[in-house]
């Protein structure tokens, strides 16, 4: 997939080393190019919010990272930006697998995926899409910057538009 | 154990351990014994203290990385047992404080207070490093170990609540940069 291959060089060249991540189709492509990359240092969770805690003290401790999930799990996070990433003003790079949209089959993931950009929007938290082959690289890093440099957390959501969603067939 | 004489004997033997505390009373306890640049003192996120220190630990792998928790939020993050034991650094010490309670709400009671074992549940995760311990001696004996020898080490605490009240006054973001400052530093032997 070139996406992956964007993400994947866009990550290495900003220095995002620490990734950590709860399953997904979509995403499953990225995640085994950098568990076999030892640049990279995986952490597989066992929910999302645990993921904010790692990359929080990742960052801490002077390592970037970034927390790789499917849009209903996000739901799972919400208290550690509100009590943890945003007072503390932490940088958190998400790499969001957008379910709920064009090609969804499952009613259960409509509801958070199609809210997502409006409780990104609500936590303050800065989106960008990744829906064209062209975008991945250019919003990839550059939403890396802005986190780092800012202290934000960013999202970057995967759209089925660019991915083809889970198995392919949108 | 009386909680902040037990907060005494982490102090006495944490050296230049990294300090993860969680919020409420495990962080006005760290600050009511004196404030140290390398403690991170949590105000929110209940039950991911213990992510906080897993991932501060993969990030310092030279350093000694301490998590002051409690028994009410390990609660509610008990895949972070999980995670450290697949993860497996050797610099982390997760502490828990067991006192059975929701001490900051009121002191209701918690499954801890009952038939919940922190230490059965953190061997079933897969950790191996496991001590349960009851008053300071205990304490000190299995910190001297934890403090040299590789871990994950996971202790498990029961203590009765005497410690400090007192919101520290700092501000996170204060906090954060002066705690990345200590973080950055190369370990003293």
């Amino acid at each position: 997939m070139p996406w992956t291959d964007d993400v994947v060089a866009a990550f290495r060249e900003q220095e995002v080393r620490l990734i950590a991540y709860v399953a997904d189709r979509v995403l499953a492509p990225a995640i085994e190019r950098m568990a076999a990359d030892p640049y990279f240092h995986l952490v597989c969770l066992t929910r999302e919010e645990e993921g904010v805690g790692v990359l929080a003290g990742g960052y801490l401790g002077g390592m970037r990272g970034a927390l790789l999930l499917q849009s209903s799990g996000f739901g799972n996070t919400l208290n550690g930006f509100g009590s943890l990433i945003l007072p503390y003003q932490i940088p958190l790079v998400m790499l969001l697998s957008v379910r709920g949209g064009p090609g969804e089959f499952n009613v259960c993931q409509v509801p958070l995926g199609q809210a997502l950009p409006r409780v990104l929007d609500d936590m303050d938290i800065p989106r960008y899409d990744l829906d064209r082959p062209e975008a991945v690289s250019p919003v990839t890093r550059g939403a890396v910057r802005l986190a780092f440099a800012t202290g934000k957390p960013v999202a970057l959501l995967l759209s089925t538009l660019l991915t083809g969603g889970k198995g392919g067939r949108i | 154990m009386d909680r902040m004489a037990a907060t005494r004997v982490v102090l006495a033997r944490a050296g230049d351990a990294l300090i993860v505390s969680n919020l409420g009373s495990n962080t006005y306890d760290l600050h009511a014994l004196g404030h140290r640049p390398a403690n991170f003192y949590m105000w929110g996120a209940m039950g991911l203290t213990a992510s906080v220190g897993l991932g501060l630990a993969l990030a310092r792998p030279e350093r000694r990385v301490i998590v002051l928790d409690g028994d009410g939020s390990l609660l509610m993050n008990l895949g972070a047992l999980a995670t450290a034991a697949a993860q497996a650094p050797g610099n982390l010490v997760h502490i828990v404080w067991v006192n059975g309670l929701w001490q900051e709400t009121g002191g209701q009671p918690i499954a801890t207070a009952g038939a919940a074992d922190l230490a059965a549940i953190g061997r079933g995760a897969g950790l191996r490093r496991v001590v349960a311990v009851d008053d300071p001696d205990g304490l000190d004996a299995a910190l001297a170990r934890a403090m040299a020898e590789p871990g994950p080490w996971l202790l498990v605490a029961r203590l009765h609540e005497t410690g400090s009240h007192e919101p520290p006054p700092v501000r996170p973001i204060a906090n954060r940069d002066e705690f990345m400052a200590a973080a950055r530093e190369a370990p003293k032997a």
